[in-house]
């Protein structure tokens, strides 16, 4: 792996952007296009959205159909690099990036991205990277290039083929040995920062074992307001719905993000509900970020710990809150 | 790369079945072809403008890409189907899901058990069966009343080849509702078998009931073999919706053995039962 | 992809007022929205409606350009053409019959801004206070009875003082559900520690997580009021200190609880004496209790009454002008509260001043430099009586679809066909809208700059994030453009700052407020003024508006319409998390849609079974006023006798149904409860839309019959 000593982010953002549109978070925390010559400064912490959006967007149109035939509507975005991605967001685009390997619409908005991640120095609150496996340091494999804030400037880490390629045309000094301990300093002081996690261990082990009974999950069915809020935020949330819309001779699909604690998620035309209990349906959220079931299928738990359901949830049942209610019943 | 865009497919006849069914016949156009179905696989149908919506094969695709499937008209996709001629620009996606198993000699007599539509995914497997002929077929078949039957020309053209029994939930003068469920004893008896393999389709609760009786039987788990009904929008296991613990119906599914199944079923939150016919 | 940028900006649905951004892509498009993390009041959460924005503004079935009415339906516009047309049949009707024959109906949906304009539209341009907006169905009781009690009509405190709150008292509000990030503040608190009661006759959501649920019979709130306080006095419960130094009437109050004991009065109310006599402990020792209260409280025959029923009890406890305490309406649409407060009312001005005090009028003639009307106009009620009688005829209306929402909609329809000229002005073609001779493309909130101010008097920034659609204008802009079609420059503002000003100027409670100062903080609560120049989160802490506050004894008023043989089920209203209002801006999302396709009415399983419905049957609902069709949802929320429809669903509109019989003071309607019959249909019938129930025939008597 290659360091860099980099003095002035601008300069990289410079860089990259004379062949890539350059998207930074804003002073909203909130994902916009910044303008490389003149960046903002790059803020640390957990943004309110996700990088999720740049790849299985919000809403997109899947094809179109002129009374005769059916053209595929594959969006073509010019290249472009999100700087500042946090670890945890990293590892959830690796994480989508294996359940969308062959969704055309992922795919060609993944393949014009490069991923500069930033290592965060303190835990943001709901926090809980270090247990589930994906920060505060950024993982292996989930980024093309790292950010780590040293002193004043920064050391940045090449961490696949496509980042040292982007460098290239940019003087970089490599850095020194002081500044990669430093780093390695600031992320065990993170780790040590980050609040105990043993509700979240405990939770996840009574999940597993099946111990926690219907009524502990109905009752936080009640509090299930359905608002989408935790599915929109999770970054590794991932399904969707689809609706027909006609426009003049144009009839056009579009898809568009769902939440599986919607009544209706999986209502059948009938009126047939698999999942017509909300107990079933807050299960079936905390099931599938954290079974070992799913585990075995991805190789990790589908939560990456940013803690934006417990920020989000107007019903009080996010990460901590369930857990906590989890792990103490039997 | 899988395209959740479909291939223009034509609307080609159509004939009403039973209460508020129909018969489609469909083709793909353009020549386009699809690989070889198995019997009990699926096939999204765009309706453009109303949506998609997942159908099983009657009959499967010919050489010539004509298939047909059975539709109830129920929500709003199916309703537009059931406004539409033939001629009709539609769209198609498919084979789907893992079919029914093709069954040995060893397998045989083989029984199916359907409740109101369930027949659909069943024709097909119960064709291969007959023109397997390795042994004894008989079909339960349970509707709610005399008019939703369907399948009509199917059951009448096997009524020789194999032992139908027709089960009606509620008929005229008659008190006690009885389903597939409650006629097995007297069918198995009737018919004289012990069944080496049982496929089934109907409502779920149904044939959870059935599973578990056939096995108090003394009928092995492995044996039995059921097809599921889910929402359904992509078909390509990433909408999400037709979960079923960490499976998607659309992939792993339809059909199930009932080992597999009845692991996938256990949740600690169980949901409302259906009614036992619904379909 | 996500936004290119993100626009600050305010939740256009509820009376909560949570902070969004708008993520706004390259073809200028809102595509996504996201909680403001840092909002007071949202604290980083939406509920479903707010998540699902993006949808409801979306530009596919917007008006994008003046309709002008033909035999055949609509053509397209020119604005001078749409003007013209406007400016000729004003002035047909006022050459006629005068200023009192038009009236303006303006939006608890729209900005302050818009507000402003359309009430100094009415009054300085038409000549008439015919002006009125929706309160009228949702508050109106709660203005007229808590400006008798306490002087001011508003919520007396704030959203974060559910936080604080000892006591929680959820009274007729289904606050999960309609006001879904308050509700989610009352969770909050009840998992703290906080005591929740809940007073309403279905089994809310709070109900089920409540300590306390009294599921009163609809229209008993007077009732358990006298009944609480029979026993808060009983036991000496009251604050004598507040009662003596802040409050007259005390004793005239005491008399009139006498003989209201909970043992007396419990089988009338349909609760057990212990549960009322728990709720008097717990409300009356707390140290601090909040009271939150919906339409359970105001949308009745008595709705006033009750008003300052609840309003007896928080005094008589002094839990008001602290924090963690009060009395407190929660408001409907995003911007209801500033709807009333910029005076979209017949018979006051901005900052609620009296329109028949000579001194107050003279006031507002010199600040607007005009001469106006000297009588109180029309309520929208009243307007649409006086169009039945012929003697009204213009009306301008914008972001209201009464035809869906008002109750009785039948009269509501046979108004609007009576009158010369209908303006509205909408994003969406709505029920109202298809009736307009001319209908105005209206900007959307996420296409103009303005104000809100939500349900806690917090006056709040939004901000344009997309160029309004095709060519639609915000309202101040299209009112400013009809008044100078009739000779009049008093609207010509150059931009919403402008017409803030120039609000701020004349409107006491907002006198310390402008943009600038509104930027630097998350909005300001009002009264904003040179005494509390940062806002005031808590309202009567030393005094109150009229000194001394009231307490005014009251009784219990019979519900006008009870069950009965023909009609043997009571229906009562209410509103899903889903759903906003007529429905024209929440129905657009896909996923709220699906929730809950087909309008429904909820019904017990005894009911249920009495009638033999299957979970989604179909079903006929009729009153003597009205006749509807849709699907049955059983479920245990409902008690025995009691069904309820959600307004939202044009198709299947409850409003169809209600009763009209309207509260004395505030002319509110009775839509909180009405006698109706149900039957089901025909086994595989589904059931129609009321568009094609009225499209044929009666229905089949065979049916009524069955």
């Amino acid at each position: 792996m290659i360091h860099y000593r980099l003095a002035e982010l601008a300069e990289l953002t410079r860089h990259l952007g004379r062949t890539r549109q350059v998207w930074q978070r804003s002073g909203a925390k909130e994902w916009c296009q910044a303008d490389a010559s003149n960046p903002p400064p790059l803020e640390a912490g957990r943004s309110v959205q996700s990088a999720k959006g740049f790849f299985f967007a919000e809403q997109e149109h899947i094809f179109e159909f002129d009374g005769r035939y059916f053209r595929e509507t594959l969006p073509k975005p010019a290249p472009f690099a999100l700087i500042g991605v946090s670890s945890c967001d990293l590892v959830a685009i690796a994480y989508q990036d294996q359940f969308f390997a062959s969704d055309p619409h992922y795919q060609a908005r993944r393949q014009q991205a490069l991923l500069v991640g930033l290592e965060c120095t303190v835990p943001c609150e709901h926090g809980f990277c270090p247990t589930v496996d994906a920060g505060p340091a950024a993982r292996p494999g989930t980024s093309d290039l790292v950010l780590h804030p040293v002193g004043n400037g920064w050391l940045l880490t090449v961490t696949s083929e496509q980042g040292r390629k982007s460098l290239q045309g940019l003087n970089l000094t490599t850095a020194p040995e002081a500044m990669k301990q430093q780093r390695q300093a600031q992320l065990a002081d993170c780790e040590r920062q980050f609040p105990d996690d043993q509700h979240i261990r405990d939770g996840v082990q009574a999940l597993n074992a099946g111990t926690v009974n219907a009524s502990t999950w109905q009752q936080m069915g009640v509090q299930c307001l359905s608002c989408s809020g935790c599915t929109s935020l999770c970054p590794t949330c991932s399904c969707y719905g689809v609706q027909d819309q006609s426009a003049d001779q144009t009839i056009t699909r579009r898809r568009f993000w769902d939440s599986c604690l919607y009544d209706g998620f999986q209502r059948e035309a009938s009126q047939h509900n698999p999942s017509d209990d909300a107990g079933a349906r807050v299960y079936r959220f905390w099931y599938h970020k954290f079974s070992d079931d799913f585990r075995k299928d991805f190789g990790r738990y589908g939560c990456v710990g940013c803690g934006r359901c417990e920020a989000t949830c107007p019903g009080v049942i996010g990460i901590h809150s369930v857990m906590k209610r989890i792990s103490q019943h039997d | 790369m899988t395209s959740l865009t479909p291939m223009v497919a034509e609307l080609v006849d159509y004939y009403d079945d039973g209460e508020a069914a129909r018969h489609f016949q469909f083709r793909l156009l353009d020549q386009q072809q699809w690989p070889p179905p198995e019997p009990g696989q699926f096939f999204m149908l765009s309706v453009p403008g109303a949506g998609e919506i997942p159908l099983t094969f009657t009959q499967l695709p010919d050489q010539n890409q004509h298939w047909w499937a059975l539709v109830r008209r129920m929500g709003s996709v199916t309703s537009a189907l059931f406004r539409l001629e033939p001629g009709a620009i539609l769209g198609a996606r498919g084979p789907f899901g893992r079919g029914w198993p093709r069954p040995g000699s060893d397998q045989t007599p083989v029984l199916l058990i359907a409740g109101g539509c369930g027949l659909a995914p069943l024709v097909s497997q119960a064709e291969r069966l007959l023109e397997m002929n390795l042994g004894p077929v008989a079909l339960i078949y349970g509707a709610r009343s005399p008019e939703a039957r369907v399948l009509g020309r199917e059951r009448d053209r096997w009524q020789h080849k194999l032992a139908l029994f027709e089960v009606i939930e509620q008929s005229p003068g008659q008190t006690a509702r009885r389903t597939p469920l409650d006629a097995l004893p007297d069918v198995l008896a009737h018919w004289g078998h012990e069944p080496g393999a049982t496929f089934m389709c109907g409502p779920e609760a149904m044939m959870t009931a059935l599973s578990q009786r056939l096995i108090e039987r003394g009928i092995p788990p492995s044996s039995i073999w059921l097809s599921l009904e889910r929402r359904m929008h992509c078909a390509t296991g990433t909408c999400g919706h037709c979960y079923l613990s960490h499976r998607y119906v659309c992939q792993s599914g339809p059909t199930f053995g009932w080992p597999e199944l009845e692991l996938l079923m256990q949740q600690p939150v169980t949901t409302q039962t259906p009614p036992l016919l619904s379909c | 992809m996500p936004g290119k940028q993100a626009v600050q900006t305010i939740c256009p649905f509820c009376g909560v007022g949570c902070g969004m951004h708008l993520l706004v892509d390259d073809q200028n498009r809102v595509a996504a929205v996201s909680p403001q993390g840092d909002h007071p009041i949202s604290r980083g959460k939406l509920c479903a409606k707010g998540w699902s924005t993006p949808f409801a503004i979306e530009p596919g079935d917007r008006i994008r350009q003046p309709l002008i009415r033909t035999d055949d339906g609509f053509r397209p516009a020119s604005w001078d053409e749409a003007l013209e047309v406007i400016r000729y049949g004003l002035l047909d009707i006022l050459s006629q019959l005068g200023p009192t024959a038009v009236g303006v109906i303006s939006s608890a949906r729209a900005s302050n801004e818009d507000n402003y304009a359309a009430q100094k539209f009415a009054r300085a341009v038409l000549g008439t206070n015919n002006i009125d907006h929706c309160a009228r169905i949702c508050h109106s009781p709660t203005v007229a009875g808590l400006k008798q009690t306490l002087g001011s009509g508003a919520m007396t405190n704030s959203a974060a003082d559910i936080d604080s709150a000892e006591v929680l008292v959820v009274w007729g509000a289904d606050a999960t559900e309609n006001h879904a990030i308050l509700g989610g503040h009352i969770i909050e608190a009840k998992l703290r520690g906080a005591t929740l009661i809940v007073v309403d006759p279905r089994r809310t959501r709070l109900a089920k997580l409540a300590d306390l649920h009294l599921q009163v019979k609809p229209g008993t709130n007077i009732l358990l009021v006298n009944a609480l306080l029979h026993e808060i006095f009983r036991h000496g419960w009251q604050n004598q200190d507040f009662l003596d130094s802040r409050c007259e009437g005390a004793d005239a109050l005491r008399k009139s609880v006498r003989d209201t004991s909970p043992t007396q009065l419990a089988d009338a109310i349909g609760v057990p004496a212990e549960q009322i006599e728990a709720m008097a402990r717990t409300y009356g020792q707390a140290n601090s209790a909040m009271i939150l209260y919906g339409m359970g409280i105001t949308q009745f025959v008595s709705g006033t009454f009750n008003v300052m029923a609840l309003s007896n009890l928080a005094l008589s406890c002094g839990q008001i002008g602290r924090p963690g305490t009060g009395i407190n309406p929660l408001r409907g649409q995003n911007n209801v509260q500033g709807a009333c407060d910029m005076g979209c009312l017949p018979n006051v001005y901005p900052g609620y001043q009296d329109v028949a005090d000579p001194a107050v009028r003279q006031h507002v003639s010199d600040y607007w430099q005009c001469p106006l009307p000297d009588h109180t106009g029309l309520t929208s009620m009243g307007m649409t009586q006086a169009a039945l009688r012929g003697e009204f005829k213009g009306l301008i209306l914008f972001g209201e679809d009464p035809v869906v929402t008002d109750p009785d909609q039948n009269e509501v329809l046979a108004s609007l066909k009576a009158l010369d000229l209908l303006v509205v002005a909408e994003l969406t073609m709505t029920e109202t809208a298809r009736h307009a001779h001319v209908v105005l493309p209206a900007a959307s909130f996420a296409e103009k700059n303005g104000t809100f101010t939500n349900c806690e008097r917090r006056v709040q920034r939004i901000h344009q994030a997309i160029p309004p659609v095709g060519e639609a204008l915000g309202d101040w802009q299209w009112l400013g453009a009809i008044a100078r079609q009739l000779g009049s420059s008093s609207l010509d503002w150059t931009n919403s700052q402008a017409v803030f000003d120039e609000m701020a100027g004349m409107t006491p409670s907002y006198s310390g407020m402008s943009y600038e100062k509104l930027a630097r903080q998350h909005g300001l609560q009002w009264p904003c003024d040179d005494a509390a120049p940062e806002g005031t989160p808590t309202l009567h802490q030393t005094e109150f508006p009229i000194g001394r506050a009231r307490l005014i004894p009251v009784h219990h008023v019979d519900i006008d319409e009870p069950a009965d043989a023909d009609y043997p089920l009571q229906l009562t209203t209410n509103r899903l998390h889903f759903h906003y209002g007529c429905g024209s801006m929440s129905r657009k999302s896909p996923l709220l849609e699906r929730e809950t396709p087909d309008g429904i009415l909820f019904i017990s399983p005894e009911d249920a079974r009495n009638l033999r419905l299957k979970n989604h049957s179909a079903i006929g609902i009729r009153s003597r006023r009205g006749y509807l069709e849709t699907r049955a949802i059983i479920t245990d929320d409902l008690p025995p006798g009691l069904v309820s429809m959600p307004y939202h669903f044009s198709e299947a509109p409850s409003n169809q149904l209600t009763n009209r019989a309207m509260d004395p003071v505030s002319k509110m309607p009775e839509l909180k409860v009405c006698a109706v019959r149900i039957t089901p249909l025909p086994e595989g019938q589904a059931p129609r839309t009321i568009q094609s129930i009225r499209a044929s025939a009666a229905p089949p008597s065979a049916r009524e019959n069955s």
